[in-house]
């Protein structure tokens, strides 16, 4: 490492010295890197830094020990989750112990972004079949405001619905309430059972777009309590029933229509028996509702023959549709998506 | 709360600094890295594999391509160094740099080339057809392609003598640079790996504040001006007006540097506490009075690149004037699209290149008309336009965004804490040097175990501000 003359008191007078390197020649010091010798600065043992980080990482466990353990659950399996989880698991016990963590929460809950949801969540019971279908307006109605909302799938399809609108000049407002990473079937982040109540209240939306499932499969508990994993018939009734639970939140919270969008087929194989429980169960909780929920199947648009492929054709040119995940779509592909609710949207309301 | 079963899938995200899976990653890494510094011949090995699994948390496949460029690059330096033939040695320095921008062109440009340049291309007779498919972009490879060329190249430039394979894959894929830079060059790092680091002349107190510093700026100042006025303005600019989207064009200017420089603290800070140290990429570029000045302020690592690897390759100024205008307007619009593959991005370095011609066709007279806080100013808000073209998400955008700058309308989105967190972001870098970095160094003299007590508060406040769904990716980690 360049050593630095102590002359440089400041940055500024280190970079006046700066100059770029020559043929043959080292560098000059344009990088600093001497600018840690400066005069004054205290230096430690390696092992005091092995000290400080251990002291850094003790007191994070004793106050907030159980956010290791929630988030090892909201990360993917594999060799990563099992090491977090095992740490997590002793690391919440501990603080569960302590009153620490309880502490910590009461001093910074302040803090949080987070808004508080309230009432039930997800509940185990039947999917809501034979059940009477909400009533609809016979007429288009006024589309004053629309929530966008889902995982990660629902942007940018969101931006593209509120700026198609914005053109438009329709005068709707747009609320934009993307979930990253959370799924109806893992509460762990938010449970889409409370948040669809909470949307329904806050927001008062006349119509939501829902988006969702990216991050699905998780094991759920049946009826009789016991967890039942992803896929089949079992997994699938589950499912249906916290999709209707999410769509008579929304309805009898003052929505006047849903529009949930189907998953368009992903480029790995494995996820496909997810999906086609996600939205069999979408397709058999909409069914039970009514006029009132509308599904969008993408699939005959993005996926014909429910065969993954990257681009499709608008306007007589391939484009591609899907971000290099194979999952999402991206810019131009959520644009024919907005297109397809603006489209269902249109027959319901003026706007 | 629900378990999972074996075949949920979550989107892949690469390891954060601040998230969990890092603060359990790191002290076990740092302790071992210690543990094993007197012993060479174990520690480079642990290192690189350290290194390796810390990026294959994005996707291990990824880490066959960091291997790859470490070994052709090796290759090309090995054999650039064993021939006297300036000849061969062009031609070898050539195949290296070939690759390694090769790699980046393939991951990075193909889905540009197909869909934006193949446009351009039929439109004018010249088209080829090509396979349109998505191609997944490797996180960090612009950062570690661009370091593999500085070794081939500094090596061939006898500015660096070439390392054995194991230093090359440290220097290559050491975690704290490996995914958002600094770009470190060769003759930096490469001789803090020939000793083992020195265990008693550790920048404890430096570290550790960096880190603390670098966790602030990202997570309180960079995500929270994000979500509160952000993301909201340039999504919908046409749903907004003259005042808001003022505010959202100089609260993207604090978020830019706060995310940045934030990663970046961290990454300097993670280093120092394992030994090393990293070339500075930040001082106090919103305290610019000129495009020049701002450049050798912010980013100055990706800068010294430019000029060193591109700008002065091309002829620099040596030239005359329209050839230095010609360098710098190539030069910078390169690095804007290095940023990403998009036109705004060809766009905004094209701005930057006409600044720096503008100040440099002037150059001088400025300084001698203009008192210093005016060309401050002028410097800081033309900065701040050039933001609204970087963030905007395609031109449309970017004519929507100027639309709203002149459109007349209510203010919605102030608040005292981001209009005070924008005001804070910039007022820092305009107060003099001096007391600052007094401030930083008493800080670095208290004792380590306060510190880490410290930074311990430092996470737990921070990360009461963490939304649910976590913290969102470094902005430039998509580049």
């Amino acid at each position: 490492m360049p050593e630095t003359p102590e002359k440089f008191e400041t940055i500024a007078e280190m970079e006046a010295e700066a100059r770029p390197g020559r043929e043959g020649e080292p560098h000059g010091d344009d990088s600093l890197m001497g600018r840690f010798d400066r005069w004054g600065l205290r230096r430690f043992s390696g092992w005091d830094a092995v000290k400080a980080v251990a002291l850094t990482t003790f007191l994070l466990l004793i106050f907030a020990g159980g956010s290791i353990r929630a988030a090892a659950d909201e990360l993917k399996p594999g060799l990563g989750r099992d090491i977090v989880k095992a740490i997590g698991e002793p690391a919440g016990w501990v603080a569960d112990q302590l009153p620490f963590a309880g502490t910590r929460r009461d001093l910074t809950s302040w803090l949080s972004p987070n808004q508080e949801l309230s009432g039930r969540g997800f509940r185990a019971g039947p999917g809501g079949a034979g059940r009477p279908a909400h009533p609809v307006p016979t007429t288009p109605q006024p589309l004053d405001r629309l929530l966008v909302t889902g995982d990660s799938l629902s942007t940018p399809l969101d931006i593209q619905i509120a700026r198609k609108l914005a053109d438009q000049g329709a005068g709707v407002q747009v609320t934009r309430d993307p979930h990253l990473a959370t799924g109806i079937s893992n509460t762990g982040l938010v449970d889409w059972g409370q948040l669809s109540s909470s949307q329904a209240a806050n927001d008062d939306p006349d119509a939501v777009v829902l988006f969702i499932g990216a991050n699905e499969g998780y094991s759920m508990p049946g009826p009789n309590g016991a967890q039942v994993s992803c896929c089949g018939p079992a997994w699938e009734a589950i499912f249906e029933s916290r999709v209707g639970q999410m769509m008579d939140n929304y309805l009898n919270g003052g929505v006047e229509r849903i529009y949930w969008l189907t998953i368009p087929t992903q480029r790995d194989p494995a996820r496909k028996p997810i999906a086609d429980d996600v939205n069999q169960a979408i397709r058999q909780a909409a069914a039970s509702r009514g006029a009132a929920v509308r599904v969008i199947d993408l699939i005959p648009t993005f996926t014909p023959g429910d065969t993954y492929r990257d681009s499709i054709d608008i306007d007589g040119k391939q484009t591609i549709v899907r971000e290099s995940d194979g999952i999402h779509l991206n810019e131009d592909g959520s644009s024919v998506a907005a297109d397809l609710v603006l489209g269902a949207l249109a027959k319901d309301f003026n706007y | 709360m629900a378990t999972a079963t074996a075949s949920p899938i979550r989107t892949l995200t690469p390891v954060l600094f601040p998230t969990v899976e890092f603060a359990i990653f790191f002290p076990i890494v740092l302790a071992l890295s210690w543990a094993l510094m007197p012993r060479q011949q174990v520690w480079k090995p642990f290192i690189v594999v350290a290194s390796y699994v810390f990026y294959a948390a994005a996707d291990p496949r990824f880490c066959l391509l960091l291997a790859a460029i470490t070994l052709v690059s090796q290759l090309a330096v090995v054999a650039i160094h064993r021939t006297e033939d300036e000849r061969l040695r062009k031609w070898f320095t050539a195949g290296g740099v070939v690759f390694d921008l090769g790699i980046l062109a393939v991951f990075k440009y193909y889905g540009f080339f197909v869909s934006d340049v193949s446009d351009v291309l039929n439109s004018i007779g010249l088209g080829m057809p090509l396979p349109l498919v998505t191609i997944a972009l490797p996180v960090g490879v612009s950062f570690f392609s661009f370091q593999a060329v500085t070794y081939v190249v500094d090596v061939k430039r006898r500015q660096t003598e070439p390392a054995s394979l194991l230093d090359a894959a440290i220097y290559l894929s050491f975690f704290p640079h490996l995914v958002a830079g600094p770009i470190v060059r060769a003759s930096e790092f490469l001789p803090q790996l020939k000793t083992p680091r020195d265990p008693d002349r550790v920048a404890v107190g430096a570290g550790l504040t960096l880190i603390a510093l670098g966790l602030i700026k990202k997570v309180m100042i960079a995500d929270y001006l994000a979500r509160e006025v952000v993301d909201k303005v340039f999504a919908v600019p046409q749903a907004y007006s003259a005042p808001d989207a003022i505010l959202g064009a100089y609260a993207y200017a604090a978020q830019i540097f706060c995310d940045f420089s934030g990663y970046t603290d961290m990454a300097i800070g993670l280093a120092l506490l394992m030994g090393f140290v990293f070339p500075q990429n930040f001082n106090s570029p919103y305290r610019a009075t000129g495009f020049r000045d701002f450049w050798r302020r912010w980013h100055m690592t990706l800068s010294r690149f430019l000029r060193d690897y591109l700008y002065i390759p091309l002829g620099g100024n040596r030239k005359g004037r329209v050839r230095t205008y010609v360098n710098l307007m190539l030069t910078m619009a390169l690095g804007g699209l290095w940023h990403g593959a998009a036109w705004n991005f060809v766009a905004w370095g094209a701005y930057q290149g006409t600044g720096l011609s503008a100040e440099h066709a002037i150059d001088g007279r400025l300084g001698r008309i203009f008192p210093g806080w005016l060309r401050w100013f002028v410097t800081f808000n033309l900065i701040v336009l050039g933001w609204i073209l970087f963030r905007s998400t395609d031109l449309t955008v970017f004519g929507d965004y100027m639309s709203a700058l002149v459109r007349s309308g209510p203010a919605t989105l102030y608040s005292v804490p981001v209009v005070g967190a924008i005001a804070l972001v910039v007022g820092l870098q305009l107060l003099p040097e001096r007391p600052m970095e007094g401030i930083e160094l008493r800080i670095g003299r208290l004792r380590p175990l306060l510190l880490g007590a410290a930074l311990a508060l430092v996470v737990l406040i921070v990360g009461a501000t963490v939304p649910s769904q976590g913290v969102p990716p470094f902005i430039y980690f998509r580049f």
